[in-house]
């Protein structure tokens, strides 16, 4: 059941027009860039693109910063809310599960078909915007080397390995995306509530940060630690809201998916 | 499994992930025998004690102060995360952590290096006497340090509190000085060491802390000196500037000599310039001499605040526990006092810079 809802994920048009529509704003900034050689005043715009017009091999790291508040929790929404509501929107989910396996089944599979779109959406986007990066930014790292937050310099491995970290933070952080979508695809009517419903509390999630009167609430937020993965390049690493914001995902993760197992399992299915 | 069940299993695992947190959180912190006197001086004695950790800082003053004053506005009205490493006076850094980026100060003896990772560059400047604050004076160890030079025997306990994962005994500072506009200053200290982990100023009148200052992690271990050293890459611009900010230049080339003395409160020994430091501890002001294009439009700022009180003298603002005044009329330089004092106390003070002020012929020793 596995395989077949991957290949599913990996030959449908929508997957990649999707990942493309992701792909395409770093590629735009990355060009804008290229061609103007300004980059935003300090302390404006999101973390690394200030650096990059000197060290291209950054941009991976800026363009994770350009989609993951907004275009990255969008697609995923839109895709983990399409797994089950799409089904019974589409009047196939009663077929789905006359396959041998059972509902619990089925929502891993469409689990793993959305956690496998969430890792090749993040590697398209950090790999394409790797490649602008060297080609059409500033080289410096490769003759002086990458050089940390905190202002000390950053060997090749230390760079590799701190982005590869990142990505898988912020894989982690869109999991948790997924989770909520999905249970709420199991809720709702249409996959368009259940995507709009997720991107509800992800909104809601962001403008309650910014409110003071918030701060008893602040920590469990869904979206308080997204943009911790800034903290694997500061010397030494500050893992203190990156445990946290990894602890916070797995906990939003395992409890909706959990509300999903129960409310799909004995769900009444007619669609 | 029926429905219910699937539920019910839920429930209780939220129940669980929730009330875990909850629980260490409102655990009760130990309360600790100490005396006052006896807590005030292990805090005291704790000085000069290695230490680091992460801080942070939440002010409520909205400064109305212009870009020449830095960042002091945003260091008392925001928040701040800060990350220190301190080894002893001489050996320090801390770093500001923004969500793109890192400005850091490093210490190393009496020169300061800033390093700005969004535009890659580090300036060292000597540690001028008379500076603007910074992020390295609002450290608990450092506020503290600075606000325990007046308070004498009038400290009492307040009940322990958890800071940074230890149950933390706590003090009640107040002013020593009715010319304050401090109420009263509250400080957690860790057990062991004694260094100050938590903070709270409250204004004369206030239910809420003006500015609070706490670390969330602390490690009273000396740090290592690599961590207190800054290399700085290739790709890092460097240079070194002779003035530190407004208050170091006025001090250092304005031709005016402030009295020895504004509204009772003397001058310190280590404000010998243009810039008059006067009282201590609780009780502390700042006086430092603006040409017109500073005044002007810090004036202008002034006078749009909430509050703001124009006197024969100046303008005047009280934000909070801080007070700040500047001299003179539109298109005039004059004097900027500010520190935590009443209103009525930098009347008197600027009216005694304005009648007490000595100017100075270029060659002539101060």
């Amino acid at each position: 059941m596995i395989r077949v809802e991957l290949s599913k994920m990996l030959r449908s048009r929508r997957t990649w027009s999707t990942i493309l529509l992701i792909d395409a704003l770093p590629t735009l900034v990355a060009v804008l860039l290229a061609v103007t050689d300004l980059g935003p005043r300090p302390g404006q715009g999101p973390a690394f693109l200030s650096a990059v017009l000197t060290d291209g091999t950054l941009y991976p790291l800026a363009a994770l910063g350009i989609v993951l508040p907004l275009f990255l929790p969008i697609a995923v929404a839109i895709t983990a809310g399409e797994a089950i509501a799409g089904e019974a929107q589409q009047g196939t989910l009663r077929y789905l599960l006359v396959r041998p396996g059972g509902r619990t089944r089925l929502l891993v599979a469409k689990l793993v078909s959305v956690l496998a779109f969430v890792v090749l959406a993040v590697l398209v986007v950090a790999v394409t915007a790797y490649v602008l990066g060297i080609t059409l930014l500033g080289s410096q790292s490769l003759t002086t080397g990458a050089t940390s937050v905190s202002g000390s310099s950053l060997s090749t491995t230390e760079l590799v390995a701190r982005t590869g970290l990142a990505l898988a933070y912020a894989m982690l952080c869109m999991l948790g995306v997924a989770a909520i979508a999905l249970f709420l695809s199991t809720a709702a009517e249409s996959p368009l509530g259940a995507a709009l419903g997720t991107m509800a509390i992800f909104i809601a999630s962001t403008l309650l940060l910014t409110l003071e009167a918030s701060d008893a609430v602040r920590p469990y937020l869904p979206t308080r630690y997204w943009l911790a993965f800034v903290d694997l390049f500061r010397d030494p690493i500050l893992w203190r809201d990156l445990v946290r914001g990894s602890l916070l995902q797995v906990v939003y993760v395992g409890v909706f998916l959990a509300a999903a197992w129960a409310n799909f399992a004995t769900k009444d299915v007619s669609d | 499994m029926t429905s219910l069940r699937r539920w019910c299993l839920v429930a209780l695992g939220v129940i669980l992930v929730v009330a875990g947190p909850l629980g260490v959180r409102s655990w009760p912190a130990g309360e600790n025998d100490v005396g006052a006197t006896d807590l005030l001086a292990q805090v005291r004695a704790a000085a000069e004690q290695p230490y680091s950790g992460y801080v942070e800082t939440q002010g409520a003053l909205q400064l109305p102060v212009a870009d020449r004053f830095t960042d002091v506005g945003a260091l008392l009205g925001e928040q701040t995360r800060l990350r220190v490493w301190w080894r002893d006076r001489d050996s320090w850094r801390v770093d500001r952590l923004l969500a793109s980026g890192e400005v850091d100060l490093v210490h190393d003896r009496q020169f300061t290096t800033e390093y700005d990772y969004q535009d890659a560059e580090a300036t060292t400047s000597r540690d001028p006497g008379i500076r603007l604050p910074r992020t390295a004076d609002l450290l608990p160890p450092a506020l503290a340090r600075r606000l325990l030079e007046d308070v004498a025997d009038r400290a009492t306990r307040v009940p322990a509190r958890r800071v940074a994962g230890v149950s933390a005994p706590g003090l009640r500072l107040e002013p020593g000085s009715d010319r304050s506009s401090i109420d009263h200053v509250d400080l957690w200290a860790d057990p062991v060491s004694g260094v100050p982990l938590r903070l709270e100023v409250y204004a004369v009148g206030a239910s809420v802390p003006g500015f609070t200052t706490e670390f969330l992690d602390f490690s009273a271990d000396e740090p290592a000196r690599s961590r207190v050293t800054f290399t700085p890459t290739g790709s890092t611009e460097q240079s070194f500037d002779d003035v530190l900010d407004i208050a170091d230049a006025a001090n250092q080339y304005a031709p005016l000599l402030p009295p020895d003395t504004v509204a009772g409160l003397p001058r310190t020994a280590a404000s010998d310039g243009a810039v008059g430091v006067y009282g201590r501890g609780l009780t502390q002001l700042v006086s430092i001499p603006l040409r017109g294009r500073e005044a002007s439009p810090l004036r202008a700022q002034l006078r749009r605040t909430l509050g703001v009180v124009v006197t024969d003298t100046g303008t005047v603002v009280s934000v909070g526990p801080l007070g700040l005044m500047l001299t003179g009329e539109d298109g005039d330089g004059g004097w900027l006092v500010a520190g935590s004092v009443t209103a009525q106390t930098l009347s008197d003070a600027a009216l005694d810079l304005l009648s007490g002020t000595v100017v100075v012929d270029e060659g002539q020793d101060r």
